[in-house]
């Protein structure tokens, strides 16, 4: 029973959450309509939660996500602005994330800087050269090509009464998010990263590669990273150096919360896309029911330290101590 | 275990119970107003006038500051279009907020922007004219130097909305036939625009160093014109009656004009009456009523010595 | 003198009974062991001592009197202190202020008095001949035995509170050297001089036979026996234990032809080894034994690759690689000395840590074959006798016995050609010890070259064809292990290499 309760307690949490809101705003929140729109709004917060899941396996964390995003989407407007098609101003946002994540990796693993601290210098760097390169200015209007928006607010149309359309930055988050669970559960790579945050030094021990797996690991996370900033400026149709900043606090809120239904509080790829969606649902609902804005980040903060005390205070029960 | 449980879910449903009471079912249409600037003080004013007509009217306003998230407003306007609301007003560039507009307009919700920009799916804009502000302080400095002179301009074409008021000063200037545009300065702005723009009026005051030989400086904006006005006075050439107008009215300039000294006029932006006049306009349009405008305009204040004091 | 009696202790955890009527009597002035193979109860019985938990049935006098130990505070009152195997010390504060964590520290017109300090911390390190610990020194400078001799000073304190008579040691040599853990006796016969009482748990029969005045083993959660050092050997404690005699401890070896050499090793050198020169065939089993920092435990650790080596070592003649990775992948094995800290992955499935140097084995295009993964997880976990609810049950579950038989899962699961012991039986118990002897002479049989190292001489001799002998890093020489006796090999291990 206390086993039951500490595995799926943060799910029941979920289910009643969602029926709270069921039953307080019955005609618009149980709609396939809004669950499209709150995949939608998650969309780039699943890609961020996702690939952090990837670095947070090892024990380590990547605060560099979030400047990242914005540095992504500033390079691929400068592009835009310099006449670049959208497939090179997409290429170089990708470049850039994998080079900033690997730059990640090498401070981590190579010369063995503690992630928090690494992380959070790049964090300050990438975000100071999203400025340069943008000059600090929003870029929009003419200087974005209508295919790159266009991304954001196209989907494939599910028909129905009043046609429905399954999002195009939905499905790009689902595709991150299976690719990082093929990567995490099904590959002996995602296994040696567990390994490394089970037992850094045993998995050494044991013939795993720990200098380079945790270095193409920050690698795929700021890959990631770039993914999230590029889906982001698509949705907004511009670039600012500022606009990714939200998504690496609430990404890190995503996978603890997804960590509370995990067997023994180990992340898991689909349990952070479930934490997700909690996030996505808080904020869809209580914007519904004209909660104020303040108000709301302030129950966010709540369920989140209720998710995680109850699950502290489960494994307390178990383990007796 | 199973007591730990029990009491997650009481203290969850009495945080809901709480929650639901907290929500005051008024009558009236459900407003949603959102904007990603609600920590800057111009959009506080906005806000509150429009808070305060709104209560009038009887409406339920959910005031929504995504703190910078420019995504973020897209998402709450989905989720106020999915709730129903009546009418959502906007305080961001529509160009950015595409999706959200979409997402209203399939739901036939108008959405209304305060000092946001023009687009197709915003039923209106309200906002301060630009090329009325610039008129007033060109006529000023106009018929204060009685239609002849040589008059320097500072302006900024780069920027759209300055640019248009240089276009209106041009002209205005254009039209009496004894002034001379001796100048058109663009200043550089990396710095705010005071510290280039006094340079640049050094310079010019050094080419022209008879007395009456230059008249007046009209700038697009306040910067530069207490730019000018630092430049006029270092020079020792207050005495000459140079008379320097700005726009927007900053507290700087308000000072300088108090002062009485070269800084005459500028122009100031009624913000209250804008989210006053947005409520209005939602008002028109829930009443059933077609704007042909899709700009708004609230009238703006000429800020001279006269009135600095009284003038908010 | 003190006396504290237990009788008829009884815990039940779920349908599993820990404590079954167990029970024994502690005196003030003499050190009693309590033996008993994992699961035997004598966690419990301390944890109900402590106060940690509380008996379902069973008295606990002191001096004739009923006591309640409901709280650890309890368990203080009546002069109870206990040191477990890990300690609680803060490395960064002195010896002194370590002492001084649980209590007031002296104070002189409000501020600490450093003066009073030390010197009340410098008298109890006296007291229990420990003087060659500085109380200003701080923590983290002291190895793991010094800083136990600090936490058992820190009890001899003068001032607050009733004066400590029992003392509850648990495993307190688990992390120990030789020289430390010579030290720890030293102050318990202080200890046991000055009229206190220990008691002593641990998993080594040299030290509970040198030690102790009388020995109670469990088993089962029920009292086997108590019995006076006198009346008692080695042979009689294991078959109390175990219900089996010491005779079959070490199974018999099975005469079999060696094979051809299958690591050759030339002038091996690495951080604490100065050299080694050795060479291994096929189905036989060498031993490395030596003082604690002899270098055995250093030359394994070169040999797997996990740290910088130098001189010729060929596997099957090919070069031996140096990291890990390429020396699990050429058929070297390791199971590492640290089980906790360099082996297992304690939150982690079980079958996790097993394959984990083989899943590029298990694996295709990258992809886990889970299948093949969970079929020799198990068929190796049933060739170890692993005791588990299944392959996914994490580690950190299990007992320390197998615990270990994951690991040697782990080796055995490539099929490896060479298999590197270090200190294998290292806080096992006696069942999962003859398990794991059983295994290496099973493995020798099938023509696996096994090298150990141990600081438990007996195994060695009992296990090992030749027993190759360290002293500072140096190889010294390499004896036959066929009827050598422990203080033979004990007096070689202690020769300085000849120049």
């Amino acid at each position: 029973m206390a086993h039951f309760l500490r595995t799926y307690g943060t799910l029941l949490g979920m289910v009643l959450l969602v029926g709270f809101f069921w039953i307080s705003l019955p005609d618009t929140f149980m709609t396939a309509r809004n669950w499209l729109n709150i995949s939608q709004q998650v969309s780039m917060l699943a890609v961020v939660a996702a690939v952090m899941t990837v670095v947070m396996v090892m024990g380590d964390f990547d605060l560099s996500v979030g400047s990242m995003a914005s540095l992504a989407g500033v390079v691929a407007a400068v592009m835009f602005v310099q006449g670049f098609g959208i497939a090179a101003g997409v290429a170089a946002a990708l470049a850039v994330g994998l080079l900033g994540g690997l730059v990640n990796g090498l401070l981590v693993s190579l010369i063995g800087i503690l992630p928090f601290v690494a992380t959070l210098a790049t964090l300050t760097m990438y975000s100071g050269l999203a400025f340069v390169i943008s000059g600090g200015k929003t870029i929009f209007g003419r200087d974005i090509p209508q295919g790159f928006a266009d991304f954001a607010r196209g989907g494939i149309a599910l028909g129905g009464d009043k046609p429905l359309v399954l999002p195009y930055l939905t499905l790009t988050a689902l595709a991150v998010v299976a690719l990082v669970w093929l990567l995490l559960e099904q590959t002996s790579y995602g296994r040696r990263l567990y390994a490394i945050g089970g037992n850094m030094e045993a998995a050494r021990l044991a013939g795993v590669r720990v200098t380079w797996l945790r270095l193409t690991a920050f690698g795929f996370t700021g890959v990631g990273a770039a993914v999230a900033g590029l889906m982001y400026a698509a949705r907004v149709a511009s670039a600012n150096p500022t606009q990714g900043a939200g998504l690496m606090l609430s990404a890190i809120a995503a996978v603890f919360l997804g960590m509370t239904m995990a067997e023994n509080g180990q992340p898991r790829v689909l349990a952070s896309l479930a934490g997700v969606v909690v996030l996505g649902v808080m904020d869809n609902g209580l914007t519904q029911m004209q909660v104020d804005s303040y108000v709301r980040e302030v129950l966010v903060g709540l369920i989140i330290l209720l998710a995680v005390s109850i699950s502290a205070l489960g494994r307390r029960a178990v383990t007796g101590r | 275990m199973a007591l730990q449980f029990t009491r997650r879910a009481a203290i969850m449903a009495a945080g809901f119970a709480a929650l639901s009471a907290s929500m005051a079912v008024a009558q009236g249409e459900k407003v949603a107003l959102i904007t990603p600037y609600l920590a800057q003080p111009g959009t506080q004013f906005y806000v509150e006038a429009f808070q305060a007509r709104a209560a009038e009217l009887g409406w339920e306003v959910n005031v929504i500051d995504t703190a910078g998230d420019v995504a973020a407003v897209i998402a709450r306007m989905e989720d106020v279009t999915t709730q129903g609301v009546s009418a959502i007003v906007i305080n961001v560039d529509p160009a950015q907020v595409g999706a959200g507009l979409a997402a209203a307009a399939a739901a036939n919700i108008p959405v209304i922007g305060m000092d946001a920009g023009t687009d197709p799916l915003v039923r209106a804009n309200v906002t301060s004219n630009g090329y009325a502000m610039a008129a007033e302080t060109a006529v000023y400095v106009a018929n204060r130097i009685a239609g002849a002179g040589n008059v320097v301009m500072f302006t900024f074409d780069a920027f759209p909305p300055v640019q248009v008021r240089g276009v209106v000063a041009d002209a205005v200037f254009a039209n009496f036939p004894d002034i001379k545009v001796l100048d058109r300065i663009t200043p550089n702005v990396d710095d705010g625009g005071i510290a280039d723009s006094r340079a640049k009026m050094e310079a010019i005051l050094a080419a022209n160093p008879e007395p009456g030989s230059i008249k007046a400086v009209w700038a697009a904006w306040d910067q530069p014109a207490l730019g000018a006005l630092q430049a006029i006075e270092a020079a020792g050439r207050g005495g000459e009656g140079i008379v320097i107008t700005g726009i927007d009215a900053n507290p700087q300039a308000r000072d300088a004009i108090a002062a009485g000294g070269n800084f005459e006029a500028s122009v100031a932006q009624d913000f209250a009456g804008i989210g006053r006049t947005t409520a209005d306009t939602v008002a028109r349009v829930l009443a059933g009523e077609v704007l042909r405008q899709n700009v708004v305009y609230v009238p703006t204040v000429l800020i001279t010595a006269a009135n600095v004091k009284d003038a908010k | 003198m003190p006396q504290l009696s237990l009788s008829g202790l009884v815990k039940t955890y779920g349908a599993a009974r820990a404590l079954d009527g167990a029970g024994l009597v502690l005196r003030g002035g003499e050190v009693h062991a309590l033996m008993g193979e994992n699961g035997a109860g004598k966690s419990t019985l301390i944890r109900i001592l402590a106060g940690l938990e509380r008996a379902d049935a069973g008295e606990i006098l002191l001096d004739g009197r009923v006591l309640t130990l409901g709280s650890p505070a309890a368990a203080e009152a009546a002069g109870l202190r206990f040191l477990h195997q890990e300690l609680q010390v803060v490395p960064g504060l002195s010896v002194a202020e370590n002492m001084h964590l649980a209590r007031d520290y002296p104070t002189r017109f409000g501020l600490v008095d450093w003066r009073a300090l030390h010197l009340a911390a410098e008298a109890a390190l006296q007291r229990l001949g420990v003087g060659h610990i500085g109380a200003r020194v701080p923590m983290a400078r002291l190895g793991p035995g010094d800083q136990m001799l600090v936490r058992i000073a820190a009890t001899l304190l003068q001032g607050s509170g009733p004066a400590p008579w029992l003392y509850v040691l648990d495993e307190p040599t688990a992390a120990l050297t030789g020289a430390e853990a010579a030290r720890l006796f030293t102050a318990i016969a202080r200890l046991k001089a000055a009229g206190a009482g220990v008691l002593y748990v641990s998993h080594r029969m040299d030290e509970v036979l040198a030690l102790a005045d009388r020995v109670t083993v469990l088993r089962d959660g029920a009292h086997t026996s108590t019995e006076a050092r006198a009346d008692t050997d080695q042979a009689r404690l294991i078959h109390a234990m175990t219900g089996r005699e010491l005779s079959d401890m070490y199974p018999a070896r099975q005469t079999a032809a060696l094979g051809p050499v299958l690591l050759s090793v030339r002038g091996l050198a690495a951080a604490g080894l100065a050299s080694l020169d050795l060479d291994l065939r096929a189905g036989e089993v060498v031993g490395l034994a030596g003082l604690a920092g002899s270098g055995r435990n250093a030359a394994l650790k070169a040999l797997i690759g996990a740290v910088a080596r130098r001189g010729r070592v060929e596997l099957a003649g090919a070069a031996l690689a140096v990291t890990p990775a390429g020396t699990w992948a050429q058929g070297l094995a390791y199971v590492p000395r640290e089980r906790r800290a360099e082996g297992v992955m304690l939150l982690r499935a079980l079958a996790e840590t097993v394959s984990l140097p083989h899943l590029g084995a298990l694996s295709r295009l990258g992809f886990l074959d889970r299948r093949a993964e969970r079929g020799a997880v198990a068929a190796r976990g049933a060739e170890v006798r692993l005791k588990a609810r299944g392959p996914g049950q994490p580690v950190g579950q299990l007992s320390g016995g197998n615990q270990q038989k994951v690991l040697f899962a782990r080796a055995l699961l490539g099929r490896p050609k060479v298999l590197l012991l270090d200190e294998p039986t290292r806080g096992v118990d006696v069942g999962a010890k003859f398990d794991i002897y059983s295994l290496i002479r099973g493995l020798s049989a099938q023509g696996v070259a096994v090298l150990i190292a141990s600081s438990d001489l007996p195994e060695l001799i009992g296990l090992c064809d030749r027993i190759a002998v360290l002293h500072g890093g140096v190889h010294t020489q390499t004896l036959a292990a066929e009827g050598l006796t422990e203080a033979e090999l004990l007096a070689r291990c202690y020769e300085s290499p000849t120049r």
